[in-house]
C-alpha cells in the first residue's frame, strides 16, 4: 500500500537533532505544499525566527501575527506568552489585565519556572489554527508545518497534552488538552517528520526518537528524512575513479585543473562520504523499518528559495521503501 | 589579558574550559578531546557532559555514566599517550540528583528537606525548570573544582538557544528568589504596605487564581509552599550561585565556542558570540568543526575550474587515462567525472569558507584563536577518534592517519 502523501495531512511536525537541518526541511516542505496549491502555514516555536530568512531573504520578522511570504504560504512564530495571553483572554475575557500582568518581570520569572505550559499552549494554538475555517467546511489552512524543538524536547513537546490530560481530570483545561491530544494522535491529521543525517549519532538518536514517539506518544511516523546525503559520486562503471586518478603520473599537468593527486583526494572524499552515508542509511532503514526520504547535499549551502526548490521536490517524492 | 592563547595553552594552564555552542556542532566531541589532551599533558582531568543523548558515553565507550566522575582504565589511557600522573574521568550530569544533593546540603533539618523534596513544584522544577540543566551543570562544576583532585575540568554545556543560559542560570535563580513576586508570596503582609506592590500583587494573584480555575491545579498553594521551604536555604544558594559565576568568568576559566559551517549553525554561533560579548564574557576562541579543507598543495579553491570546465583539461585528463594501464574503461566519462568531483568539492570548500568568514574574522579581531577542524567528527565514537580530534584542535603532530575522513 503506498504511503499517504505528506501534503494530505493537516499537521506535519518536523523535528530532528540539532544540526540536521530541520528548519530547512520545514521551509522546503512548505514550498512543496504551496506549489501544489495548498494553503500552508509554517509555525516556528523557538526563540528566534529562521524560516523567513530562508523563504524571503532580507524580510522583516513575521512575529506572532504572521505574514504571507509567498503565494499560499504564511509564516508565524508562536510565542508561548502571546498564546497564553490569547488563550486566557478568550477564556476569561480580561485581556487588559492579562497583558499588564504578563508585562511584569516577576510574573515572567514565575512562569519561566513553571513546566509544561509552553508546550501545551503552543500545541493549543496550533490546534486553534487547524480548526480555523475560511468558509463553512473549508479550513483556513490546508496544511500546518511546525518547525518543532530538537529531538529530546520534541518528544516532550508532543507528549505534554497526554501528561496534562492524565494529571488534570476536570475543567476546561482538561477538555482542551483532550482536543489537542486527539489531534496529535490522529494519524490522518498529524504526522511527525524526523530529520536525520546519514551519520552515526543522528541515526541512533533518530531511531530512538521514532520508537518512543510511536510507542509512548502514539504519533504517526511513517517516514524519515535523511538530509545532506552525498549521492552516488561517479557514473556507473567508474566506481574506482579515485584509485585510477591516484595511479596517474604525479607530474601530469592538466591545464587549468588541479594536479592528479588533488583530483584523487577530492574524488576520494566524495566516495568516502557517499559510503559513510550509504552505510548509515541502511542502519536507519533497518532499525526504524521506515521509508527514507533522501535529500541531496547542496554543495553551495541553502541560502534562499532557489536552494530549497530541489529539496522541496525530493521531499514529496515517494520514500525509498524499507528494506525487505 | 596576555597575547592570544591557543587551545594548547588553555589545556595546559586553565582549570576550567567551558565549551558552548548550539546542538549538532560536535561540542561534546570537542569537550572530550580537550579533556584527553589535558590528560596527555599529565593533568588530572574531568569532563562533564549534560546531553541526554549520551554522546560522550558513545565517544568514550563507557556504557554507564553516573553523577560522579568515572575514571577511564589506566591501560586505555596509556595506549593513548597519557602519562602515569595523568587522569581522565567522565561524568554525565544527573540533574535531579544534583539538585537533591544541593537541597540536602543547604537545609538545616530533616523535616525541611523532606518538605522540599516532596513538594510538587520542586519535583517539576528540579528536572523541568527552564535552566535547571544549566544550573545543575554549574553546580557540578563548582563541586568538582572544590574537590581539588582535578587539575582541569572541561564542561560540555547543554544545547540551548541562548548561549548564556549556562552562565546566567545562577543569577536568574537568585533574582527569582529575590523577586518582588516571590517576596510578596512569602510575606504578603509586609509587602502590602508598599505603594505599587499591592496593585501588582492583586493583579498577579488574580491572574494566577484564574490560571488555577482554568487548570484545576492548586498552583498558588504549591508555589507558596515551595518558596517558603526554599527560603531557609536561599541564602546558601545565593552565595553559591555568586561564587560559581565568579569562578567561571575568572582568569582560571576559558570559554570556547564550537561551530560548524552549516549556514544556520553559523547564524546561531554569531548570535551566541554577540550575547557572550555583551555579557562581558571573554571568549578564548572558536573551533569550527567539520570544515571542508582543500586537499591540494598546488591550488586554492578559488583557482579550481568551476562549472565551465575547460575542455582542454578534460582532453588532457582523458588522454592520460587512455594511456594508463589496466582494463579498458570510458576515459572521457572518467575525465568529466573527475573534474566534476573536484568542482563539487571546491564548492563545498568555498561555501564553508564563506559561511564561517564573518564568525572567524570577528573572533580573531577580539584576540581569540580560530581553529578549523576538517570534517571527521561526524563519526568519532572511540578514544582513538578523540585523540585525532585532539591533535587537530591542538595542532600537534598527528598520531594517526593524516586525514580522518579516510577510514
Amino acid at each position: 500500500m503506498p504511503l499517504p502523501s505528506l501534503l494530505d495531512r493537516r499537521l506535519v511536525v518536523v523535528t530532528g537533532k540539532g544540526g540536521t537541518g530541520k528548519t530547512t526541511v520545514a521551509a522546503a516542505l512548505a514550498i512543496a505544499a504551496a506549489s501544489a496549491g495548498r494553503r500552508v502555514l509554517v509555525a516556528e516555536v523557538g526563540l528566534d525566527e529562521h524560516i523567513p530568512a530562508l523563504l524571503a531573504p532580507g524580510t522583516s520578522p513575521v512575529g506572532y501575527e504572521g505574514r504571507d511570504l509567498r503565494r499560499n504560504l504564511r509564516v508565524m512564530r508562536i510565542d508561548p506568552y502571546e498564546a497564553l495571553a490569547e488563550y486566557l483572554g478568550l477564556q476569561i475575557g480580561l485581556r487588559g489585565l492579562v497583558r499588564r500582568v504578563f508585562g511584569s518581570r516577576s510574573f515572567r520569572q514565575l512562569m519561566d519556572a513553571a513546566p509544561g505550559w509552553r508546550e501545551l499552549i503552543t500545541l493549543g494554538k496550533i490546534w486553534h489554527l487547524e480548526q480555523m475555517q475560511q468558509s463553512k467546511g473549508k479550513p483556513r489552512f490546508d496544511l500546518i508545518v511546525v518547525d518543532a524543538p530538537a529531538t529530546g524536547h520534541g518528544l516532550t513537546f508532543l507528549d505534554v497534552p497526554r501528561v496534562v490530560g492524565s494529571a488534570v481530570r476536570t475543567g476546561p483545561l482538561s477538555r482542551h488538552a483532550g482536543w489537542v491530544e486527539d489531534m496529535v494522535r490522529d494519524p490522518k491529521r498529524t504526522a511527525l517528520l524526523p530529520v536525520s543525517l546519514a551519520e552515526e549519532l543522528p541515526v541512533r538518536e533518530t531511531a530512538e526518537l521514532a520508537r518512543r514517539l510511536r510507542d509512548q506518544v502514539g504519533v504517526a511516523v511513517d517516514r524519515v528524512v535523511v538530509n545532506a546525503v552525498t549521492t552516488a559520486p561517479f557514473p556507473p562503471g567508474l566506481e574506482d575513479l579515485d584509485a585510477r586518478l591516484a595511479r596517474l603520473p604525479a607530474d601530469l599537468v592538466v591545464p587549468g585543473a588541479p594536479s592528479p593527486g588533488t583530483l584523487a583526494a577530492c574524488a576520494a572524499h566524495l566516495r568516502a562520504r557517499h559510503e559513510l552515508n550509504a552505510r548509515w542509511m541502511r542502519v536507519l532503514a533497518d532499525t526504524t523499518k521506515l521509508g527514507l526520504v533522501v535529500l541531496p547535499r547542496i554543495a553551495r549551502g541553502v541560502h534562499g528559495p532557489d536552494d530549497l526548490a530541489p529539496l522541496a521536490e525530493a521531499l514529496v517524492a515517494p520514500p525509498q521503501g524499507p528494506p525487505a | 589579558m596576555s597575547a592570544a592563547q591557543g587551545p594548547g595553552e588553555l589545556v595546559r594552564e586553565r582549570r576550567i574550559i567551558v565549551c558552548v555552542g548550539t546542538g549538532g556542532v560536535g561540542k561534546t566531541t570537542l569537550a572530550a578531546s580537550f579533556a584527553l589532551a589535558g590528560a596527555r599533558l599529565g593533568r588530572r582531568t574531568a569532563v562533564l557532559t549534560i546531553d541526554p543523548a549520551r554522546r560522550l558515553a558513545d565517544a568514550l565507550g563507557i556504557a554507564e555514566l553516573g553523577n560522579q566522575p568515572t575514571d577511564l582504565p589506566r591501560e586505555r589511557l596509556a595506549a593513548l599517550g597519557v602519562p602515569p600522573e595523568g587522569r581522565l574521568a567522565a561524568l554525565m550530569l544527573d540533574m535531579k540528583r544534583t539538585f537533591d544533593e544541593l537541597v540536602a546540603r543547604f537545609t538545616d533539618s530533616e523535616e525541611a528537606r523532606e518538605r522540599i523534596l516532596g513538594n510538587r513544584i520542586y519535583q517539576h522544577v528540579s528536572d523541568a525548570l527552564a535552566g535547571s540543566a544549566e544550573y545543575s551543570a554549574m553546580e557540578k562544576v563548582f563541586e568538582l573544582s572544590e574537590r581539588r583532585d582535578f587539575d582541569l575540568i572541561v564542561v560540555d554545556t547543554p544545547p540551548s538557544q541562548h548561549a548564556l543560559d549556562f552562565l546566567e542560570a545562577p543569577r536568574r535563580l537568585v533574582e527569582f528568589l529575590d523577586s518582588r513576586l516571590v517576596q510578596v508570596l512569602l510575606h504578603p503582609a509586609f509587602a502590602a504596605g508598599r505603594f505599587g506592590v499591592r496593585i501588582f500583587q492583586r493583579g498577579s494573584e488574580r491572574v494566577l487564581r484564574l490560571v488555577e480555575r482554568v487548570s484545576g491545579v492548586a498552583f498558588l498553594e504549591d508555589i507558596s509552599e515551595f518558596l517558603l521551604a526554599f527560603e531557609g536555604m536561599s541564602e546558601g544558594f545565593r552565595e553559591r550561585a555568586r561564587e560559581v559565576q565568579a569562578r567561571l568568568v575568572g582568569p582560571d576559566a576559558a570559554f570556547v565556542l564550537a561551530a560548524s559551517p552549516a549556514t544556520q549553525s553559523t547564524r546561531h554561533a554569531l548570535s551566541m558570540l554577540e550575547r557572550l560579548t555583551a555579557a562581558g564574557v571573554p571568549l578564548a576562541g572558536v573551533v569550527v568543526n567539520r570544515m571542508h579543507t582543500w586537499p591540494g598543495r598546488d591550488s586554492t579553491p578559488d583557482r579550481v575550474p568551476t562549472a565551465d570546465l575547460a575542455s582542454e583539461a578534460q582532453r588532457a585528463l582523458a588522454a592520460a587515462f587512455a594511456s594508463s594501464e589496466g582494463p579498458a574503461f570510458p576515459a572521457d566519462a572518467a575525465a568529466r567525472a573527475a573534474l566534476a568531483a573536484a568542482d563539487g568539492y571546491a564548492a563545498l570548500v568555498r561555501s564553508d569558507a564563506e559561511s564561517t568568514g564573518e564568525l572567524t574574522a570577528r573572533v580573531a579581531r577580539m584576540g581569540g584563536f580560530v581553529r578549523r577542524v576538517p570534517e571527521l567528527s561526524g563519526d568519532v565514537h572511540d578514544l582513538e577518534g578523540l585523540a585525532r580530534v585532539a591533535d587537530l584542535v591542538l595542532e600537534a603532530a598527528p598520531s594517526g592517519r593524516e586525514n580522518g575522513e579516510n577510514r
